[in-house]
């Protein structure tokens, strides 16, 4: 076990694709390096499987970002580094000190010279009248539950949001032999992303997503591009889908609503970068709608504003795998040549190639998120009974009265309505509600400001606070 | 009700858990989130200040809307535990 104010050379925050390959290198070099992540595998978000004391599946399909990604998690597991799963990072602070909980048992504070946040994305939601009713999951929850644990979560379901994920989502759970109702889409661009074989040329995630379709045409599965989910109605949970049609801006056209009968909903609309880390870190962050909202702010070699902290993967932009695969190099390569190791290996000519390619990357990351995009607006045409803060049961009632009496930043807000204060420590509402203020208040993004963040991160157990003390 | 576990996996070892002192059976591997669902629990709890029913959301430890009562340790995140042999789970429904 580790012990309490051990010092590490390198820590990595994250086994997900980015902190994954940083980490796949760096153990190569005799330092001594730690990977936290809080799940109980390594792999993040992306790389997920059914684990091996569960049982065999053969029909597993992995493109080639996540065979790539299995590799670096079997290379990683032999290497010389030490591992720590279920552990979450409670703190960052000052004289390169963190603070971790080890699954709810124990708590730690642990030293570093380099500190690497790969704390990844995170689902973003938009809420409709009736999303708090259970049965309503994310697409990633629908993902995660076939492939980590092989159960499908409801016989027959409708898909809805914007993004290619919902027709990944949408591919697996027809695989896996669930009924899949259909699949709507918000955006009216997927639609002409068709016949743009320029982008399928540079981009492999149009094929995959040509691949999905195809599965889901065969299967006479509707695929409805400008519908809105408007409602989820039910007793005691989801047993009704209202969809509605909207116009070239997002707003629901009237008369046009149609009702499905499911028995769950699954809802995905695109990633949020989990930047909370960083924040409390004091990291520079910057605000860019195309990049996923708020986001770290890196230079070329991917070091943050605060020394000897550096970030990688999705919570420098979101951009997927490949992206991340080039940030976890990019990363590993500036903390060699930090850490005084770059005269074994000549690293300039494979540093400016990563470079370039981060560069490509990012530009073309622009390009399909700016497809997906939901209009601030449109939040302000929900019902105003509609929850936003999901924990502490804010409405949009509540925030637009607290808007009226002068809150018009995030942290007012707050006060104002205890939205962002419960649980899940305003991970699920935040970007709704910097959404929501920018609309209300006619201003750009960076403009609105953010919630403070503090430590804890996340709620952990008292008890093992009470433990590392003793 | 019919099971919604993926037919063409093959399990292995069987686990046994209650929900609220009723015994459910799961497999080594799954997460308590995946046993709930696949036992018919949608409904994890209530929404301490509405008191509305609620279940998971996010699936990966984000949203705390699957904290349950595990062995007498409350808010404990169903999505992101894995079963154990005589696991007590509470639900707060």
């Amino acid at each position: 076990m580790i012990e309490d104010k051990s010092k590490y050379e390198v820590i990595i925050v994250g086994s997900g694709l980015a902190g994954l390959v940083a980490a796949n290198i760096l153990a190569d070099y005799n330092l001594k390096i730690l990977l936290v992540d809080e799940n109980i595998h390594l792999g993040g978000q992306l790389l997920r499987k059914i684990p091996e004391e569960l049982g065999e599946y053969s029909e597993l399909h992995l493109d080639k970002v996540k065979r790539v990604g299995f590799e670096f998690v079997n290379q990683v597991k032999q290497k010389k580094l030490t591992l720590l799963n279920k552990t979450i990072l409670m703190g960052i602070y000052n004289d390169r000190e963190i603070l971790l909980e080890w699954n709810r048992q124990k708590a730690f504070s642990l030293k570093y010279d380099l500190l690497l946040l790969a704390t990844g994305a995170r689902e973003r939601f938009i809420p409709f009248k009736g999303w708090t009713l259970p049965g309503v999951y994310s697409t990633g929850l629908v993902q995660v539950l076939m492939k980590s644990s092989g159960v499908l979560p409801a016989r027959r379901m409708l898909i809805g949001g914007t993004g290619l994920f919902l027709l990944a989502a949408g591919y697996e759970y027809l695989k896996n032999g669930g009924r899949l109702l259909g699949i709507m889409e918000q955006s009216p661009w997927l639609n002409k992303i068709k016949f743009m074989p320029q982008i399928f040329h540079q981009f492999p995630k149009f094929w995959e997503g040509a691949r999905y379709l195809s599965l889901i045409y065969r299967s006479r599965v509707p695929v409805k591009y400008k519908r809105k989910i408007v409602e989820a109605r039910g007793e005691k949970q989801v047993e009704e889908v209202v969809v509605a049609r909207v116009d070239g801006r997002g707003r629901v056209i009237k008369g046009t609503e149609r009702t499905y009968s499911v028995e769950a909903l699954a809802v995905g609309y695109g990633f949020v970068p989990n930047i909370e880390a960083a924040q409390l870190a004091g990291c520079e962050l910057e605000y860019a709608r195309e990049k996923g909202g708020w986001t770290v702010k890196v230079n070329d070699r991917l070091e943050t504003s605060v020394p000897d902290i550096l970030a990688a993967g999705e919570i420098t932009g979101i951009g997927g795998g490949q992206k991340s695969i080039c940030e976890g190099q990019l990363a590993a390569y500036t903390i060699l040549e930090k850490l005084g190791k770059v005269k074994e290996v000549p690293f300039a000519p494979r540093l400016k190639k990563l470079q370039r390619e981060r560069k490509h990357h990012l530009s073309f990351m622009k390009c399909f998120n700016s497809l997906y995009q939901v209009e601030p607006a449109t939040l302000l045409d929900l019902p105003e009974e509609t929850i936003i803060c999901r924990c502490e049961s804010v409405t949009l009632k509540d925030l637009k009265e607290a808007l009226k009496m002068g809150c018009h930043n995030p942290n007012a807000l707050k006060v104002a309505t205890r939205c962002a204060m419960g649980k899940c420590q305003g991970r699920t509402c935040t970007p709704i509600i910097y959404e929501l203020l920018q609309a209300m208040c006619q201003r750009e993004g960076g403009e609105i400001g953010l919630f403070t963040v503090r430590p804890p991160l996340k709620p952990i157990s008292l008890q093992a606070l009470n433990k590392s003390s003793s | 009700m019919d099971n919604l576990r993926i037919p063409a996996i093959k399990r292995k070892e069987k686990i046994n858990l209650y929900v609220n002192g009723k015994p459910i059976t799961a497999y080594a591997g799954e997460t308590v989130l995946a046993a709930l669902l696949a036992a018919g629990y949608k409904i994890i709890k209530k929404n301490p200040v509405s008191q509305e029913p609620r279940g998971a959301l996010c699936g990966m430890g984000v949203c705390f809307e699957c904290t349950v009562t595990i062995n007498g340790v409350p808010n404990i995140r169903a999505c992101v535990t894995e079963v154990q042999e005589g696991m007590r789970v509470e639900l707060d429904d």
